[in-house]
């Protein structure tokens, strides 16, 4: 791991000060610009409600964008694949104390042709990052003392990692930091889930391996001492390790229930605790078949897990040639916003009942359909600018970022819900 | 009981089985009892690609198809063996340079093929024009044409994964009926991750294919069709094809002369009953021998999908962790070849070149392409030269079993 060579860092700065020197709305016309190379890209037709109003905009256009995490001023990047040949090996670091991001730095992992999840610790500490493909795959922990200049703590590549991490989500359980890292699956071999004790983060220790996926673990949600696991075609899974009554722990998660959504290809999970403090849904998406940058598909499933044993899916919401990717939740104004790929970025309001809705509303297997129950509230593919091929959401402090995969990061206003 | 054994070696990073050929002295003495042919061979090659790496070219040499083949039968065809072992595993690790082939986690290098290429046992029956056979075993399921190892080529064409499903745990039912053969199988979707890997057994069912045949004299018009599960994804879960081919070949055998074969192949990928792309292949080729020297020539037109790579830019993830492709892109390939056979007492020597070019479109919307990224170029140019050696009688044919044989099983490729 090495910091990124000053040439290439000049350059990302340079896109950016030639974009946003004179006014940030020059900024928007590059954007216009990059998206008017784009218009062939397939969004899809809907009868969208407002637009999400653009806030701003960073190109990162050297290599192409993959997750983000935002806390504070600064938001991190990952990024994908090989682009003209420049592998996807790259953590940018943007300072988003403004209006229009700004590339401050970048951090060069060897040995890596994707970096696919990235998250900062609930205190800040530390930076964690999830290295894939085979054969080095592994999780990075970088020490977050400056947030603007990330230090490597530890490289973690054992035999349970290099098949690839495909995404890494960091959380505390019992008062101990704990890594759940999606590691790939293999030949004959089932994806998997690693559980990592992150007790020293210099020197993280495994302590379960045994939840398999079907055949992938894609990723996990973790809160309040519950672990949902999206095991693709196996569905959601719910496990105490350590905030139910089953007596489990990270260490020996205790099964809870199972449920398979509708399609399988369960992808991410959020699990929601709204203002009241109601926990009744968790939100699954479906990551379906995709051609990048094109098309894709995967809808978001509404799961009532009011009775954790005996999960139900009761809703979904469905764009027409595009599929969900990951979510983040305004909890407190009840907004799912949803990265949707080429729909751009989606925001739901899942406030209430989502459960009841007219005839007309559902679906023939009895599914209420949220788009057609009118909570669909903001969307930014009415934007006059838009991005193309969004892979992640961040809703945070009263801004909602957009990793877009084409052309960089991106700043919207929130959605707000019109009524009570 | 028939006259072989199979012994379980390792070797390298894999296990394998060692095939011998055990002929009780009265039965080889009577020929009316068994028949049984056995051979082997082995391609040393020098492929020359410009530009093979972001315009730099690539020469590299191979030791690539080595092969021991076995067959057997028993009197009156009722029961009948086909092995075929291939070390490629062991000589191909890094996959052999051949601009426009991809599959099992290969793009632009032609992957090992398993240890255990084949191994098919058919037991049936044939009078007075009609034969049927029942075969089970691992190897080529009843869909396409044959493996381009028995045609005239040793680089392969761009369209394997389209035009032949092979090295599956399967079951086929052949039946015969004068120039008519009809072919039906049940085989697990899973394609192999590596030259050690076997099938997952658990996943035998899951697929199935079938073919017609009509058969005159040297000529065949075949229409084949296959639902394939979930193929890239070992344990499941993945996109499911549906594969259909046509051809119309004539002759048959790397030696025949002349040889012709046309073919076209489409491959959709489906997940949960909608499609979400298709692939084709459009192919012809053909050779002639004069005074033991073979000219053949073949063109190809075929569509591929693109995927992530690695850092090394001709592998990708396999299997894939997600269902998502980056991209299409479309080859046209023409090939031209010129080789010698010669026998040196048992040995056959066969010195080869080969010439290629390749032209790589990107389909609109592709995000990923090799022309640009991985090559450098749109047109790529490939030269080969080598010596094929075989010793004893390999296949004619791979991808028919038992009654689906047109002519003779027995009757393989004989060197002296």
């Amino acid at each position: 791991m090495e910091r990124r060579c000053r040439t290439t860092r000049r350059r990302d700065i340079d896109i950016i000060e030639t974009a946003m020197s004179v006014a940030p709305l020059r900024g928007l016309l590059l954007s216009f610009v990059l998206l008017a190379s784009c218009k062939d890209a397939n969004v899809p037709d809907d009868t969208t409600p407002p637009a999400l109003s653009v806030i701003g905009f960073g190109s990162a256009t050297d290599r192409y964008t993959a997750e983000l995490w935002v806390r504070g001023n600064v938001a991190y990047t990952t990024s994908w694949s090989t682009r003209g040949g420049i592998p996807g090996n790259a953590i940018k670091i943007w300072d988003v104390s403004g209006s229009t991001p700004v590339i401050v730095d970048s951090v060069i992992v060897q040995n890596a042709g994707t970096l696919g999840d990235i998250q900062v610790t609930e205190d800040g500490q530390y930076l964690v990052v999830a290295i894939e493909p085979s054969p080095n795959g592994a999780m990075a922990i970088f020490s977050l003392a400056d947030p603007r200049r990330p230090v490597l703590v530890t490289r973690f590549q054992t035999a349970a990692t290099t098949r690839g991490v495909h995404t890494a989500e960091v959380q505390v359980v019992g008062g101990t930091l704990y890594a759940f890292l999606a590691v790939n699956s293999g030949s004959g071999t089932s994806g998997n889930l690693a559980i990592v004790s992150l007790a020293n983060p210099a020197l993280p220790v495994v302590v379960n391996t045994s939840i398999t996926g079907v055949p992938f673990v894609h990723d996990v949600f973790v809160r309040s001492g519950m672990l949902f696991v999206a095991r693709w075609n196996g569905g959601m899974s719910i496990y105490d390790i350590g905030g139910g009554s089953s007596g489990g722990s990270p260490s020996n998660p205790a099964f809870v229930s199972n449920i398979v959504t509708a399609g399988g290809q369960v992808h991410n999970i959020w699990w929601y605790h709204d203002a009241s403090g109601n926990r009744r849904y968790a939100f699954v998406g479906q990551e379906g078949p995709a051609s990048l940058f094109n098309t894709s598909s995967g809808d978001i499933h509404v799961v009532d897990i009011s009775n954790m044993s005996q999960p139900r899916e009761v809703a979904f919401y469905s764009q027409t040639g595009a599929g969900t990717h990951n979510f983040s939740v305004d909890e407190q104004r009840g907004v799912l916003y949803a990265a949707y790929y080429n729909a751009g970025v989606r925001a739901l309001d899942v406030r209430g009942d989502l459960s009841s809705c007219t005839t007309a509303q559902k679906s023939p297997d009895g599914r209420c359909n949220l788009g057609l129950m009118g909570r669909e509230i903001g969307s930014t593919a009415r934007s006059e600018v838009r991005p193309s091929y969004v892979w992640g959401v961040h809703y945070v402090n009263g801004r909602v970022y957009a990793s877009d995969m084409l052309t960089g990061l991106w700043v919207f206003t929130p959605a707000v819900p019109s009524n009570p | 009981m028939l006259p072989l054994r199979l012994t379980l070696c390792a070797a390298g990073s894999g296990a394998f089985f060692l095939v011998s050929l055990q002929l009780p002295a009265q039965q080889a003495d009577s020929a009316r009892k068994w028949s049984a042919t056995a051979g082997a061979q082995a391609v040393g090659v020098l492929t020359h690609v410009r530009p093979a790496l972001r315009g730099r070219s690539l020469t590299e040499g191979y030791l690539t198809q080595p092969l021991v083949m076995a067959h057997a039968a028993s009197p009156g065809r009722l029961l009948g063996l086909s092995l075929a072992v291939d070390f490629e595993g062991l000589t191909l690790k890094r996959g052999e340079l051949n601009p426009g082939v991809y599959g099992e986690g290969y793009f632009d290098r032609r992957h090992p093929h398993t240890y255990l290429h084949e191994a098919i046992v058919s037991v049936g029956h044939s009078s007075s024009g009609r034969a049927y056979s029942l075969s089970g075993g691992k190897g080529f399921v009843p869909f396409g044409t044959d493996d381009p190892m028995v045609r005239p080529f040793v680089k392969y064409p761009a369209n394997h994964h389209l035009a032949q499903v092979l090295e599956r745990s399967m079951i086929a039912g052949a039946l015969r009926w004068q120039n008519l053969i009809v072919e039906a199988a049940l085989f697990g979707g899973d394609e192999p991750t590596g030259p050690g890997d076997s099938p997952q057994w658990d996943r035998f069912g899951d697929s199935w294919a079938a073919r017609a045949t009509l058969v005159r004299q040297r000529m065949e018009v075949q229409a084949s069709f296959a639902s394939v599960v979930s193929p890239e994804i070992e344990p499941g879960g993945g996109l499911d094809q549906h594969k259909s081919s046509v051809s119309v070949r004539f002759g048959a055998g790397r030696w025949s002369s002349p040889y012709a074969l046309v073919e076209w192949a489409r491959t959709d990928e489906r997940s949960g009953g909608r499609n979400f792309g298709y692939f084709t292949s459009a192919l012809a080729e053909g050779s002639l021998v004069r005074r033991s020297t073979k000219f053949a020539a073949r063109l190809e037109r075929t569509t591929r999908p693109e995927e992530e790579r690695l850092l090394d830019v001709y592998r990708t993830p396999n299997p894939h962790s997600d269902i998502a492709t980056i991209g299409q892109t479309r080859w046209h390939i023409a090939t031209l070849a010129v080789s010698r056979q010669q026998f040196v007492g048992r040995i056959t020597t066969e010195p080869f070149v080969e010439a290629t070019v390749a032209g790589i479109s990107s389909l609109p919307g592709s995000a990923f392409d090799p022309a640009r990224e991985v090559f450098g170029s749109r047109t790529v140019w490939s030269l080969s030269a080598g010596l094929r050696l075989a010793a004893g009688t390999l296949h004619r044919r791979m991808g028919r079993y038992g009654a689906a044989l047109p002519d003779d099983p027995a009757a393989g490729h004989r060197h002296h």
